[in-house]
């Protein structure tokens, strides 16, 4: 597929656009809180990689590439907007996956209070949790050190359980 | 809800919590409409924009490569002019110097010449 779309196949380069959207666009609505401006980067970073496809080698270059354009570009975004980095979570919160789980409520309480963290360490998570991704690779896809990325997921962890407890207190 | 969610029992939560999302069907046409709508050269496909990346290179290397040995063959022209111009001023030297010494043997001999005859 990346073949095809390196020689310039329209359809393969659709068809690679539709394989990686989920997670591209997933990570750009959890770092922005805000549908619009998530779509609109996440279409933006596929823009880039269509002019930058003959750089990319494979699909797991592909897969590492797409998430740290990603990434960079929500931050950026983030810095360049405060209005993001302030807005309301409940956009992330609602943005529930097609899987049914157990506790529907909690998960979004989980996503709301994700999507208050500070950015770096929403990135953290979101690598770590979305994306399954180790501290080490999370820390090469963010261009940060291995330990930062450490003490971010401890620290976000402390804190989403702290906030979680507050919220079960409330509730009984 | 858990009244105190344990490490292991928050991050299996939120790996169900953070699944990723679809963005919708109409996301891949909107990728596809934003490189339709920009403009012709950067819509070529990756592979034939990076061919005439290589050829606006390649021929601007020529250029260059070009102005290079153009300067190194006037550089060698000159030094052939300033190596023929030694050569023809040794050669002056040379020639005026056998022509002093052709000289002063002539006179040599003129001067010579009255002498024997008063002597006679």
């Amino acid at each position: 597929m990346l073949t095809q779309a390196l020689a310039g196949e329209r359809a393969a380069f659709g068809a690679l656009v539709r394989a990686h959207q989920r997670s591209v666009y997933s990570l750009a609505l959890r770092m922005l809180s805000d549908r619009h401006a998530a779509e609109d980067l996440a279409q933006e970073v596929f823009l880039q990689l269509y002019h930058n496809l003959a750089s990319v080698s494979s699909e797991a270059h592909l897969g590492f590439w797409l998430r740290k354009v990603t990434m960079h570009r929500a931050i950026d975004r983030l810095r360049r907007t405060p209005r993001y980095a302030s807005a309301a979570p409940e956009e992330a919160a609602a943005a529930a996956s097609d899987t049914e789980h157990a506790d529907p409520m909690l998960e979004r309480r989980l996503r709301s209070l994700v999507s208050e963290l500070a950015p770096a360490a929403r990135a953290v998570v979101l690598l770590r949790y979305q994306e399954d991704l180790d501290p080490v690779e999370i820390a090469r896809t963010l261009k940060m050190p291995v330990n930062t990325v450490k003490s971010h997921l401890k620290r976000s962890l402390a804190q989403l359980r702290e906030r979680m407890n507050e919220t079960a207190d409330a509730l009984t | 809800m858990s009244p105190d969610l344990e490490n292991e029992d928050l991050e299996r939560r939120l790996h169900g919590a953070l699944e990723a999302v679809d963005p919708g069907e109409r996301f891949v046409p909107g990728v596809l409409a934003r490189i339709a709508a920009e403009p012709a050269h950067a819509q070529r496909p990756p592979r034939a924009a990076a061919v005439v990346s290589w050829l606006a290179f390649g021929l601007a290397a020529s250029v260059v490569v070009a102005v290079l040995l153009a300067h190194e063959w006037q550089l060698r022209r000159i030094e052939e002019g300033r190596e023929a111009r030694r050569q023809l001023v040794e050669a002056l030297r040379v020639t005026d110097e056998k022509l002093n010494l052709a000289y002063r043997a002539v006179n040599t001999q003129q001067q010579a010449a009255p002498a024997e005859h008063s002597g006679a």
